[in-house]
């Protein structure tokens, strides 16, 4: 009983902490966006405009409901739970932390600990392409389904580099576990660097974060709600909460997104050289291994921020041909020359 | 076409799907609308619709006098009122004979380059923007106002300048012109190469631009293509050049050329143009500096004035292109007929030719890398 | 319809895409990192681009043209006599002018013989530019600095003469009052300036 106790807690927790970072990060999406362009951002509500997204949030609430009147009404309330849905349950096997001890219970900072962890990621990272396409057939809107069909055709054709990626992860690892993954992590490689995933996998890094800003539907691959082309792509006829899930479950995939690539690449929540567990209390280690993963999460967060208001869009075909035609051959190079280190060295 | 189009429209009887982009659409400069048929995302045929605009600009030059016109003008291409005013102005004097005063030519050529500046910075700026890349699109705007700011201490207005009268202009040039310019210059300058650096290089933006919406030369002349439009296809062709009108013929300045015709072409060109605008403001300034502060601004003109009967053409190269007004006279104090000829109309009309097998990505980097302006195109 | 085939020729920086999105990241962040300390400083205008509107206000041009002021003499007589050169010269003809004898023993609230008995203003008409200012003989209406024009109703954009007067007098409280137009150089200007003088010596003679 006390394990279920346990469980839900860690559910509503991290549920409440990404809508919360979700949240923020529209805050600091805008912020940030006008810092960069010689602006200020919003900055009323509250100290530094903070509490802008809650306004935001009290507004899309309030909105009046609009269901286009010659719109699929099933397929059109479906879209954004279908888009919202996976986005949130994704984290499921991600973890936010080491472990913690609380009244000598030790608690692994991670809602499940799958040895399938991987393929869960895929499978559930992969439904939320229903959500759009849904929600862009639903709409009866041309440039909705323009938008639903760019992303469905980007997020199929990047899934298949992301695969391999991952795939060549599990390769170097020897695992489909995430949290063994991450404690694989610790220490030095080669004597110097810390043991960290990008300097197994610096190509692999590189191909892994251009395929998550894809499957985030991040500039420079926001071809699905490409404004100044298809107004807002797949989400143009939906207001109020609804629009308002599509934008939160964008957001959330981010979080998840990054918080794999801190995972795979970046050595979870180990610091460089330090290991925090030898001089920390079992609680304040565990605290600061969720407070040192989120660091590493939040910079990723907020480089997904930085590009989106560095470079341009990219089109529909040439996207395509990006995927196709560079990054999955380079991504089969990549498997093929791990798997013969690791055939060499093990 | 357009009802062979409609024919189509919403029945889902063939494979293409038609797609109507505008008048209101994030993209759409203004009012302007396109009937696109496409075959997936590729455009099959473009049907652009004009008159969403339209004010009868011509037509009220008609029940106006010749001076009345000049606010009018501000409204045709709203992102440079300037070089609209000024080529009335210069249609008016040929019809009317008036010499206007050299300072005031000087001063005329300053205001206009500037505008010249201030235009191509909107365009590049919501080429951009159009491309997704928003942020140059800010450091640009920021010097634009700037220029505005210029505008508003000669005469008051920000972007319906109202500038010049006929036989010359209204005032000199504010005491702290230059100091604001010189300190424009740097910052203008540093906004410029920003923009460079964020986009001439990115190979996201080189996909996008280079080799989209090309158009040769010969193509370009018969479709009466004028302005950096023309030029980025290669034909070197500047009305200040080829038919200097004020001192343009005593100032060195380069005429950039394209050669391909395409978006990428159009985007250099109209970047290096700011550059040469920023060259000539310096010269000109020099040349302004000799008159005294009592020199002429304006000729001897009657305070009603009356244009004798016949016609003029007047043409002068706006950051578009060529810019011409058609006056005819009777002989009384308002215009017999006033025709325009925008740069824009020309272009515009070469649009599905132009966009024809691209994809609707390219026909959004189009429409902005010829720089339509709504108001100037239905007038 | 030959379309130019245009080769793509890129070099290897700009092939492997990340050099330059690197180089452009680099870009923004100094931006970034300018912006975000100098919106950290207290102030209003601490951002080059944003004024933060209610509080904080750009300085606007002395010569900005915005809602009409109808203008007063030293003595406090209205300047304007009625004439209606504003009117007729006004482009979009937004300006109503109504002209009264000026009556007896009211000499010391106008300038002129006669004086404008209604001048009205459609602010929903104007286009703000300025010909009324420069046809007006006697120098009295000028474009304010007030810029700010939304209104509830449609009533209220009509600038009637007791707005317009108010204008006036909240500008000349707050020193913002437009310098008077300089005469601009006319080619010819001595003959002009003969002929000037005659033209008001024949003025005075009909008044």
């Amino acid at each position: 009983m006390n394990d279920w106790v346990i469980a839900l807690i860690k559910v509503v927790f991290i549920w409440t902490w990404t809508l919360i970072i979700a949240t923020i990060m529209t805050w600091v999406e805008r912020r940030g966006s006008a810092m960069i362009q010689d602006r200020l951002g919003p900055n009323r509500a509250g100290p530094f405009g903070l509490f802008q997204p809650l306004a935001d949030g009290i507004k899309l609430f309030t909105k009046e409901d609009i269901i286009p009147e010659k719109a699929h009404k099933i397929l059109f309330n479906l879209g954004p739970i279908l888009f919202a849905l996976p986005a949130f349950s994704a984290y499921a096997v991600v973890p936010f932390g080491d472990k913690i001890v609380i009244g000598g219970k030790e608690i692994l900072l991670q809602v499940a600990d799958v040895n399938v962890g991987f393929l869960y990621i895929v499978a559930v990272g992969s439904m939320a392409v229903y959500g759009i396409v849904v929600g862009g057939w639903g709409s009866n809107n041309k440039y909705s389904i323009l938008g639903g069909l760019r992303s469905t055709a980007q997020l199929i054709s990047y899934e298949v580099p992301w695969g391999i990626v991952l795939l060549t992860t599990v390769m170097v690892y020897g695992t489909f576990s995430l949290r063994e993954i991450s404690l694989a992590q610790q220490g030095t490689f080669l004597g110097f660097l810390p043991n960290w995933g990008i300097f197994k996998q610096p190509l692999g890094f590189i191909l892994f974060i251009v395929t998550a800003y894809a499957e985030a539907n991040r500039v420079p691959f926001d071809l699905p709600e490409a404004e100044s082309e298809i107004v807002a792509g797949y989400h143009t006829e939906y207001g109020s909460m609804r629009l308002g899930l599509y934008l939160f479950g964008e957001y959330v995939n981010m979080y998840t997104l990054a918080a794999l690539m801190v995972t795979l690449f970046f050595g979870a929540w180990h610091l460089p050289y330090v290991d925090m567990s030898k001089f920390l209390s079992p609680f304040a280690y565990g605290i600061a291994s969720f407070l040192v993963f989120f660091a590493k999460v939040a910079f990723f967060l907020w480089l997904f921020v930085w590009v989106r208001w560095t470079v341009p869009r990219f089109r529909y075909d040439q996207v395509m041909g990006l995927g196709w035609k560079a990054l999955i051959p380079l991504a089969l190079a990549n498997l093929f020359i791990t798997a013969l280190v690791v055939q060499l060295t093990v | 076409m357009s009802r062979q189009l409609d024919a189509q429209a919403g029945h889902g009887t063939g494979d293409f799907v038609t797609i109507n982009i505008g008048p209101s659409h994030p993209a759409m400069h203004g009012t302007l609308r396109v009937v696109a048929l496409t075959d997936g995302e590729t455009i099959v045929e473009a049907d652009p619709e004009i008159g969403y605009l339209h004010r009868g600009v011509e037509k009220l030059a008609e029940n106006l006098t010749y001076h009345q016109f000049i606010p009018i003008t501000d409204r045709l291409n709203y992102c440079s009122a300037i070089t609209n005013n000024v080529a009335y102005e210069m249609a008016v004097e040929k019809l009317m004979g008036i010499e206007i005063p050299d300072k005031a030519k000087v001063i005329r050529s300053i205001m206009m380059e500037l505008a010249r500046i201030s235009d191509h910075i909107v365009c590049v700026g919501i080429l951009g923007v159009d491309l997704g890349a928003f942020t140059p699109f800010f450091y640009l705007f920021i010097q634009r106002e700037e220029l505005y700011e210029i505008f508003e201490w000669y005469n008051g207005a920000r972007l319906t300048n109202t500038f010049g009268r006929i036989g010359g202009v209204e005032a000199d040039l504010p005491e702290d012109f230059e100091e604001r310019w010189r300190r424009l210059v740097p910052n203008l300058r540093k906004a410029i190469d920003e923009t460079d650096k964020l986009l001439t290089h990115n190979r996201i933006w080189m996909d996008r631009t280079i080799g989209v919406t090309a158009f040769s030369a010969e193509d370009a002349l018969n479709w009466g293509f004028t302005g950096p439009c023309l030029r980025a296809c290669g034909v070197k062709r500047d009305l200040r050049k080829d038919e200097p009108y004020y001192l343009y013929d005593q100032l060195s300045f380069e005429v950039p050329v394209g050669k391909h015709g395409d978006v990428f072409d159009r985007y250099m060109v109209r970047m290096i143009e700011m550059e040469e605008s920023i060259k000539l403001v310096d010269q000109l300034l020099k040349i302004y500096k000799e008159f005294g502060p009592d020199d002429p601004l304006m000729a001897k003109v009657p305070k009603v004035l009356k244009g004798p009967e016949g016609e003029v053409y007047a043409a002068i190269e706006s950051p578009n292109g060529e810019l011409g007004f058609y006056v005819k006279g009777d002989g009384s104090d308002k215009p017999y007929r006033v025709k325009i000829r925008p740069p824009c109309y020309m272009v515009y009309q070469a649009f599905p030719e132009l966009v024809k097998g691209e994809m609707v990505a390219d026909l959004i980097a189009c429409l902005s890398s010829l720089n339509i302006i709504a108001g100037e195109l239905d007038r | 319809m030959a379309r130019p085939v245009v080769e793509k020729k890129y070099s290897f920086t700009e092939r492997i895409y990340l050099y330059e999105i690197v180089k452009g990241l680099g870009l923004t962040w100094k931006h970034f990192v300018k912006n975000f300390t100098a919106s950290l400083k207290r102030g209003p205008h601490t951002v080059p681009t944003c004024w933060q509107y209610p509080e904080d206000r750009r300085e606007i041009s002395p010569i900005f043209r915005g809602e009409h002021l109808l203008l007063l003499d030293e003595q406090g007589r209205e300047k304007c006599v009625g004439c209606g050169m504003c009117a007729r010269a006004c482009p979009a003809k937004c300006i109503t002018v109504k002209r009264g004898k000026v009556a007896e023993g009211e000499e010391s609230r106008y300038a002129g013989k006669t004086y404008c008995e209604e001048f009205q203003i459609d602010l929903l008409r104007c286009i703000f530019c300025g010909f009324c200012e420069e046809a007006c003989p006697k120098g009295a209406i000028a474009l304010g600095k007030g810029y700010e024009l939304a209104r509830y109703t449609p009533g209220e954009c009509q600038l009637t003469k007791e707005k317009m007067l108010a204008n006036y007098r909240r500008e000349k409280e707050l020193g913002i009052l437009k310098p008077p137009r300089k005469p601009v150089p006319v080619a010819g200007a001595a003959k002009e300036a003969a002929a000037k003088a005659k033209g008001a010596d024949e003025g005075k003679a009909k008044d």
